[in-house]
């Protein structure tokens, strides 16, 4: 197992590699001069062409890249281009409200969509069936600004049971922790549902209801447990992906995490910030990727994960 | 051209230590200094040796002299009326040194100042929190601090300010009706009569807008008025020239006003009915409506627009390259000075990112410009002025629509909250909470 988790970990170097320089080589490609953007509206041709050289815009491709990856391997994300801060403390500084934010919305999504899955299935064409399809339905197809704002109409202005903006404390977070949860809440519920059809069909199932086991135990141990793999995989990918935060969400309740940062940086052409945030985002989503790996492993015994214990 | 400066005593910056004259000598410098990357290298340009300090061949600006503790000089190279507006600019703000060098890279999150308040908290996109400053020579703030929040959604600004949880907000836009409409709200909303100019501009340095002709055309073809009364809300003045009515002390001949008769004629003799032509704009959606307005009223006069929308960097890249045939944008004021529509607008030293993004040429305007910047005599100065901007408005590199008006809305618990057309006019100590 270690020497697997090290052999992954060793492969996120080259992996890293090919992103920076793929984002390198799109951010160059990409219309707009990250000069003229930090420059505001009034420049004299000298001063752009001094702040081009003090930046290292003027290197070229492979030169800037190579001055990046001597910052990199000194630790050094570089510094921002408009405030002049360590990109790599604000990241630090950011993330934990991200990581706050996105286990906040699976605290809510995994328990509710699980149940819900569960309850569909068992009662799969009833009514509460219908009711929890339409549900979920409308939750993966309502877009999150929308409901964001009708959410934040009605709790916070109407009922003012929480604050509309800002990021502290658990108050806070439960407005966008909320709207965050309903799409994974809802893709959670369908695939759970879907699987455990699947699974009741099973030979297996009708072994166990043979056996005379009761029906709560062949619901968890036969399966859930069969089931648990597409849902470790949903929740892993929904939660990877809010770990690189969530812009939307994060811009309306004015939540300060890393996807606004990168979205900020994105629109002025920010290049250590947009790099930064990419390199981040990249090492946390193999990350959990991995651990969802390794939690297949311990959730099925057919999945192994090295070669020699096959 | 000398200006020397009796320093006022006993002003301290935020750490404490009285302000002498080599502060200023070290800020200004700091500025020209190539290692600091400042833009704003323009506002000491004109001082005497600057140019070869921002080379490497001077050790200092020799324009900055210190002459004892409270006195100092600064020698242009030559009458440069502005400067003194200039000087108002927070690029010409005093800063210490020993700060400075202390924070180095990070000064910025720790800056220091004389004024009236010092900042204790930054965290980027989220909070600016201002606390007062004790030390401060003048009047000090009413307030305890002030703190600046950033909500990029102006829904969620609005509920905050609903909730009562601000206390002052610029108004949206999309706002503006709501709160004008409520008799609730409507005695909280003050106005801010900016110092800007929003302008359709348009590339005269290549055809088809190196015809003056058809820039005329354009302009008689658009109802800014009507646009301004229905579109806008009213919610700006509409524009003479390119200079602000507030900053304008001269008359201008009306200028060149809705009459789609006389653009229709233009085009006719031009023999340019039908020519295509393509327009930016932002991708911002009051901008998009906007253009599709002018795109309709140049259509009835036989031009056909293609809008082109660009997200904000690639719109100001492909404008300062001049990309566009047309393009919509609007200059604001650095300091209060008519010469601030004009030169960095219209004088041809000036193409591109440094403002003249119409890439207007034009030699009569730039002697006159510069008559204007050197002269140290007011009606001199707006003479020349207004002659520049007389020839500016029949020449129509662009079609300047409106100043706009920003609104504001306070809580009534907010008294003595002022608006200034420049924010570096707005110091903060008139403010009060009275519950």
């Amino acid at each position: 197992m270690a020497a697997y988790v090290l052999k992954r970990l060793l492969l996120l170097i080259p992996l890293l590699f090919g992103i920076t320089l793929l984002a390198f080589f799109l951010l160059n490609a990409l219309p707009g001069d990250p000069v003229l953007s930090l420059v505001g509206e009034r420049a004299s041709p000298e001063a752009i062409e001094n702040i081009r050289k003090e930046i290292g815009v003027d290197k070229g491709f492979i030169g800037q890249y190579i001055g990046y990856l001597k910052l990199l391997s000194h630790g050094d994300f570089g510094r921002s281009y408009y405030t002049n801060r360590d990109v790599l403390k604000d990241i630090v500084m950011k993330f934990p409200n991200t990581m706050r934010l996105a286990f906040a919305a699976m605290l809510i999504a995994v328990p509710l969509g699980i149940v819900l899955g569960f309850i569909s299935a068992y009662k799969r064409g009833r009514f509460i069936d219908r009711l929890i399809n339409v549900v979920s339905i409308t939750g993966l197809s309502i877009p999150i600004f929308w409901s964001a704002i009708i959410i934040m109409l009605f709790l916070s202005l109407k009922l003012k049971l929480f604050p509309p903006s800002g990021t502290g404390d658990i108050r806070f977070l439960v407005l966008p922790a909320f709207v965050l949860s309903i799409p994974a809440m809802a893709t959670l519920s369908r695939v759970t549902r879907t699987t455990i059809l699947n699974i009741l069909k099973m030979p297996y199932i009708n072994t166990a209801r043979a056996k005379g086991l009761p029906s709560i135990k062949i619901s968890i141990v036969h399966v859930l447990k069969n089931a648990i793999i597409p849902i470790v995989t949903i929740i892993g990918l929904d939660f990877g992906s809010y770990l690189n935060g969530a812009v939307v969400t994060e811009t309306i309740f004015g939540w300060d995490g890393i996807g606004r940062f990168t979205m900020e940086g994105i629109i002025k052409r920010d290049y250590p910030v947009i790099m930064g945030c990419i390199i981040f985002g990249t090492a946390v989503f193999v990350l959990v990727n991995l651990i969802t790996d390794i939690l297949y492993h311990y959730l099925d015994p057919r999945i192994r994960l090295h070669a020699k214990e096959k | 051209m000398r200006y020397k400066f009796f320093l006022k005593k006993g002003v301290r910056f935020s750490n404490g230590r009285g302000v002498e004259s080599h502060d200023f000598k070290y800020s200004f410098e700091r500025i020209l200094d190539p290692k600091t990357k400042s833009p704003n290298t323009w506002v000491f340009d004109k001082v005497e040796g600057a140019k070869e300090f921002q080379k490497g061949g001077a050790k200092e600006v020799n324009g900055f002299r210190v002459i004892n503790d409270h006195t100092s000089e600064i020698k242009l190279r030559k009458p440069f009326s502005p400067f003194l507006s200039m000087l108002t600019m927070t690029p010409a703000y005093v800063i210490p040194k020993e700060e400075v060098e202390r924070w180095k890279n990070d000064f910025s999150s720790h800056p220091s100042g004389t004024g009236p308040f010092v900042l204790k908290r930054w965290l980027p996109n989220r909070e600016l929190v201002l606390e007062k400053n004790e030390n401060y020579f003048d009047r000090k703030a009413k307030v305890k601090g002030i703190v600046y929040k950033i909500i990029p959604e102006d829904l969620t600004t609005i509920t905050e300010f609903e909730l009562g949880n601000i206390d002052v907000i610029s108004l949206p836009a999309s706002a503006y009706s709501k709160f004008k409409n409520d008799k609730k709200w409507n005695k909280y909303i003050m106005s801010l009569e900016g110092l800007n100019t929003y302008y359709l501009g348009m590339n005269s340095s290549r055809p088809p807008f190196n015809n003056p002709d058809l820039r005329k055309a354009v302009s008689y073809a658009i109802d800014r008025k009507k646009i301004l009364e229905t579109f806008y809300e009213g919610r700006g003045r509409l524009a003479a020239g390119s200079v602000p009515d507030l900053l304008r002390k001269w008359d201008v001949k009306a200028g060149i006003n809705y009459d789609p008769q006389r653009a229709k004629e233009i085009i006719r003799r031009e023999g340019m009915s039908g020519i295509n032509v393509n327009m930016y704009v932002t991708a911002d959606q009051d901008v998009i409506d906007l253009a599709e307005i002018i795109q309709s009223y140049l259509s009835e006069i036989g031009i056909n627009v293609n809008i082109k929308q660009l997200e904000w960097s690639a719109y100001k890249d492909a404008v300062n390259k001049g990309e566009p045939d047309m393009f919509w944008l609007s200059w604001w004021a650095d300091y209060p000075d008519p010469e601030n529509f004009l030169f960095p607008l219209f004088h041809s030293s000036n193409l591109g990112p440094a403002g003249n993004r119409t890439r207007y040429a034009n030699k009569e305007v730039d002697t006159l410009i510069e008559k204007g910047q050197n002269s140290l005599n007011e009606n001199d100065r707006n003479n020349f002025y207004k002659k520049a901007e007389e020839i500016i408005i029949q020449d129509m590199p662009w079609v300047s629509f409106w100043h706009r008006t920003d609104f504001l809305i306070k809580q009534p618990w907010i008294k003595g909250y002022k608006v200034y057309p420049i924010y570096t006019m707005d110091k903060g100590t008139e403010v009060a909470i009275e519950r």
